[in-house]
Order: C-alpha cells, then structure tokens, then sequence
C-alpha cells in the first residue's frame, strides 16, 4: 500500500448503519473524506449525525459495511482486531470527553499506559512521560491522582497519555465538553500548539463553535453526510 | 511478551486497586469461599485425626491373630487349645523369644463397659483390654506417664491419657466397672493415639470380672521384622480346628480407620461441593459486578491498544486473588476452630475412641485448592466477557 503524499486520511465511499430491533438504521452512504498530513479538522454536527461513528472508525474501533478507511499506509477495514489495536498503540492517540483516566493510577503512571506497549525500558519511558507532563504543563504534579485534580487538569493528563507515544494522529472527542470556559481555552490552545508546532494531525469532534474557530477546518455532519465545509480565518 | 506482561501487570494493579469500590460484594465472594473452605477442612480435619489416631496404634512389627474369620478383635475368639499349641511350636515362625524361648506374646480379650461419670448425664462405653503383662511392652509408642503397670491378678488399671483427662481417673482413684471396684495404678502416653482411649488390665483380673473365663479373643505376636508376618501365617495354617488368621497390627487399624474415615469424606465432598457450586456462582456474580464497574477502565485501555488477553488475565487474577484471601480466611478460621479439638466416635469394639481433629498440611492444600478452583471457576466468564466489552462505550462513557 503507497501512501497518497498529501493525504493522510482518506475515506472512499464509506458506509455504514446500525441494527436496532431487527431494522438497519443507516448513518453512512457513500461517506467521503479527505484529510491532509498536518490538518487540524474539526467536526461538528447535530446528536445522531455519526460524529461518534466517524470517529469510531477513524481510531479502528469500528469497521465500515463498506468503502475504504485509510490513514497513511494502512487500510483499516482491511485490518484484523489485534493489529488495529497494534496500530492505535503506535500511530493514534485518543482524547476523551470525559478523560478516562483510571482513577487508581497517578498522573505519571496513566501517561505512561501507552508506553507499556512499546519496547521501551523503564527509564525511557520515565522520561518521555515527564517531558510529555512538563509540556502539558503539569511538571510536579506526576504523582496526584485523577481525583485530587481538576478537570481542565484531568484533561491536560488526558492529552498528555495521547501524545506520550508520540502518534501522527490525535483524535479528540469533545475534549472541552466537560470544562468551563478558561479551561476549554486552555486545552484548545494546548491543541493548536501540539498542531502546528509538534505537526500532529487532529481531528475533532465537538459542539462548541468556539472549539470550532480553532480548527484550521470545520467540516459539518448531518445525516450521515458533510454538508458544508468551512476554513477557519489564518 | 514482555509488553504483555507489562499489560497484564498494570491491570491487575488497577483492578486490586479499585477494589475498595466494590469492597462489599468482593467481601461476599471471599466470605462465601472462606466456608466452602471452612467446612471441607473441618470435614477432612476429622477424618485426619480419626485416621492419626488409629495409624498412630498400629505398628508393623506387632501380629494380631485373630480367630473365627473375622477381621476384627471384637468379634473374634481364639480356643485356648490354639494358644497352647502355638506357644509349643518350636522353630522360627517369624515371632521373637525371649530368652527362655517362648514366644513374645500377649493374649488379649476387650470388653465394652458403661462408666458412670461425675457431672457426665449419660453412661460412657469404656473399652477395658485385659492383656498379659508383655501386652504393654509390646506397644512401642506407648510411655507410663504417671504410676505403674498393672499387678498380674490384681484388680488394678492403667488408663490412657485421653480417657484420664475427660473422666478425672487419676492415679489413686477406685473406679467401678461392671459389677467390681478397680484402682488406678497408672496412666500412659500413646500420643494420641487410638490406645489412649482405652483402660489396661491384666487379662485373668478382667476374664474373672466380667465372667468370660479362658476367652482369648486376639494374641498379639512381637515380628522379628514386618516380613515375619508370612511365616507366622503358614504356620497358623496349620494350628488348631478353626481358622486363625494374622495381619499386622497397623493394617489392623488402618482398616478400621479406612472404613470410618471413607465414611466422613463421603459426607464432606458433596457437602462442600454443593457449598462449592453456590459459592462459584456468588464469585461470577461479583466478578461480573467488578467487570461492570470498570467497563470505562477496560474499555480505555483497549482503545489505548492494550490486547484482550491482558485484560482477561487482569480480571481472572482478580478472582484468584479474592479467593486467596477466601482460602487463607478459611484456612486461619478452620485451623483456629477445629485443629486439636477433641472429637470421640464409637470404636471397632464397640467402645468410645477418642481423637483429635487434624487440619494438617494436606487438609489444608485440598480444602485450600477447592477454594481457589471456585475463584478460578467464577472468574472465568467475567474474564471473558471483559475482553468482549464494546469498545464504543469507553469514548462516550464518564470515566
């Protein structure tokens, strides 16, 4: 498989529905994407219109009923469970909503589960964890504990744990949906930064226009389809 | 592997550690394994001391004759005739002799009598033994701990030790059994075992007192070495009109106790297994209920990328250890509750045999395994079914 040189997210004629009581509740007919190395792509659009199942899989999480997911080299829908799950460990970070930390672990120790599935050593994977905390802003705070911080804190670990194996693509779902306003611009800036300075690719999905403003793009879902597609002013 | 044992190790941790979230019902599941184990050990425990107390009687090196094909010393009678000629025959028939040549033998008779005891509502049936005055040596765990023998003729008793401590027959004391008063003259030692609960008299005092004059119902015969036991049975083959038989003293006892401790544990398995199946159905409940509760924790780290089989073990090992904690409480509560305690049953002469509860180093493995086997059994589906968790749930669930 060569690797379009523009494109790192290809989607071709996606589809995909769900079965609720016996009855195919379409969300993809023919979906259709494009998105470059590099892009910071926001997504948004009304509960239902498959920004989760976009997202979904985009992280090869879940697997189309037909059409293509490549990112970079490697075609998703092609890809077995276990290598998906190789795959994610090494090229995609993920950032959830409601972080997902696990609770009993400190801040250090969370950052460092995606090293875990590297052959990495102990010490290696110390320092990656403090450099990826100091740039998160968190420098002495790695052994607190998820519940002795705040959101906007929680999330900055969150972002943390999905750079740490430093992957090309950053995936965030509604990673402001949980923080007030001060710290949704704290984490959104943090993005911007890891965008354009480190180069990651992100994609986003979020309700907040304000997030929104902060994507080099907008793309609106509805219905299973982007209807409308918007840059954000350089 | 080693990255998957990295996985595993870190989830096991995270699932130990969110324990106190689910401190309840993972105190149920160990609770419940903790009397699985509790009772089985209790079980095993009798049958271990019932066993101790009759292998701890018998020695290899002692033949028991025994007459009118029986295998037992309470139904066997031998004609003094049979005695007699035996004691005649000259040659090595595989019995030591003492210097004057004869045989080292003790004829023995064992009679059941009931015994009045202070502050005690109901009679006890006390096994008294006459035997010749070689009898106590013959037996080689067997210690005087306080007193002496017997006087050959008198009505004096030796009583062991068990019997001593449960119904006050201390040196100096006149007993009454049967219709005649006896003294004590003597306790002895046999470490526990089955002899401790009987009373030794000299065989023509008992014969006299309990009207069985020249009954003689088992000899016990001093082997050159356990390989005698063949000569003195061909020879046997030879001696008298009705059939003798001989076998070692601690196949004697192992017998007995087979039959009886076979008995127990036919009691003690379905019992603890039934137990067993309720309580693995109670650690499926909890480990189902832990899988629930951290459905986001699985769910993420399989997003991460961490591979199914890590959070299968993570879970399984869970179960295993909630178990352990089960089995050690079980273990801890048995041993505190049942080892050493004194427990009596009725004995092959139809006498009290006392003993004590075992919970030794098997007891404890096999009731130990059962409890880990439930933790096992119960952890498997859960273990199972976190591996089968919808990813979905973890990018939309509030962790």
């Amino acid at each position: 498989m060569t690797e379009t040189p523009d494109i790192y997210i290809r989607l071709e004629s996606v589809s995909k529905a769900y079965r609720i009581a016996g009855q195919a509740i379409p969300i993809f007919s023919g979906l259709d994407l494009a998105i470059p190395r590099g892009d910071f792509v926001a997504v948004m659009g009304p509960s239902g219109s498959g920004k989760s199942t976009l997202l979904n899989m985009l992280a090869g999480i879940d697997r189309p009923d037909a059409g293509r997911v490549r990112i970079g080299t490697h075609q998703l829908d092609q890809m077995g469970e276990a290598a998906r799950g190789a795959w994610r460990a090494h090229h995609m970070g993920i950032v959830f909503q409601f972080y997902n930390l696990l609770p009993m672990l400190n801040a250090a120790e969370n950052v460092e589960l995606p090293l875990l599935l590297k052959p990495l050593s102990a010490r290696e994977r110390r320092l990656r964890v403090e450099r990826v905390l100091d740039l998160v802003g968190l420098s002495g705070r790695e052994r607190q504990y998820p519940g002795m911080m705040s959101g906007g804190q929680q999330q900055r670990v969150g972002i943390a744990r999905a750079i740490v194996a430093d992957p090309g693509l950053l995936l965030c779902d509604e990673p402001t949906g949980d923080l007030d306003r001060t710290s949704a611009d704290d984490i959104l800036e943090m993005l911007q930064t890891l965008n354009q300075v480190l180069g990651k690719t992100i994609l986003m999905v979020t309700h907040d226009p304000q997030a929104a403003r902060l994507a080099k793009r907008t793309l609106h879902l509805d219905k299973g389809v982007f209807v409308e597609e918007a840059r954000a002013p350089r | 592997m080693s990255m998957l044992l990295r996985q595993t190790g870190i989830l096991i941790r995270v699932n130990l550690l969110s324990l106190p979230r689910r401190l309840a019902i993972s105190l149920s599941m160990a609770l419940s394994i903790a009397l699985v184990v509790c009772v089985l050990a209790g079980f095993l425990a009798l049958a271990k001391g019932f066993e101790r107390a009759l292998a701890g009687a018998g020695s290899p090196r002692v033949a028991v004759v025994l007459g009118g094909g029986t295998q037992q010393e309470s139904g066997s009678d031998i004609p003094a005739e049979a005695v007699r000629t035996l004691q005649a025959t000259t040659g090595d028939i595989g019995v030591v002799r003492d210097a004057a040549g004869q045989l080292v033998a003790s004829r023995e008779i064992v009679v059941a009598v009931d015994v009045e005891t202070a502050g005690d509502e109901a009679a006890r049936t006390i096994a008294v033994r006459g035997m010749d005055r070689a009898g106590a040596a013959m037996r080689d765990q067997v210690a005087l701990s306080a007193g002496r023998l017997f006087v050959p003729g008198a009505r004096e008793i030796v009583v062991g030790d068990q019997l001593a401590a449960t119904l006050g027959m201390t040196v100096g004391r006149s007993v009454r059994l049967g219709a005649v008063d006896w003294t004590v003259v003597g306790q002895f030692s046999a470490h526990g075992s089955a002899f401790e609960s009987e009373i030794w008299a000299d065989l023509d005092a008992v014969r006299a007192a309990f009207d069985r004059e020249n009954a003689v119902q088992s000899l016990r015969l001093r082997l050159m070495d356990p390989s005698g036991l063949g000569r003195l049975q061909a020879r046997l083959a030879t001696v008298g009109t009705v059939p003798l038989s001989a076998l070692s003293e601690a196949d004697l006892y192992a017998a007995q106790s087979g039959r009886t401790a076979r008995l127990i544990r036919l009691f003690a398995w379905p019992l603890a297994l039934l137990m067993a199946l309720g309580a693995t159905a109670g650690a499926l409940n909890t480990m189902m209920s832990s899988v629930s509760d951290r459905t986001v924790e699985i769910a993420t780290v399989r997003a991460l990328g961490f591979r199914r089989s890590a959070a299968f073990v993570g879970t399984w090992v869970e179960a295993l250890c909630l178990a352990a904690v089960g089995v050690v409480l079980g273990l801890v509560v048995s041993w505190l509750a049942f080892n050493g305690w004194q427990a009596s049953t009725i004995g092959a002469n139809n006498a009290r045999l006392a003993f004590q509860l075992s919970v030794t180093p098997d007891v404890a493995v096999v009731a130990g395994l059962l409890g880990l086997a439930i933790g096992a059994l119960g952890g498997l589906v859960p273990a199972f079914a976190a591996t089968r968790l919808p990813l979905t749930a973890a990018l939309r669930a509030r962790g």
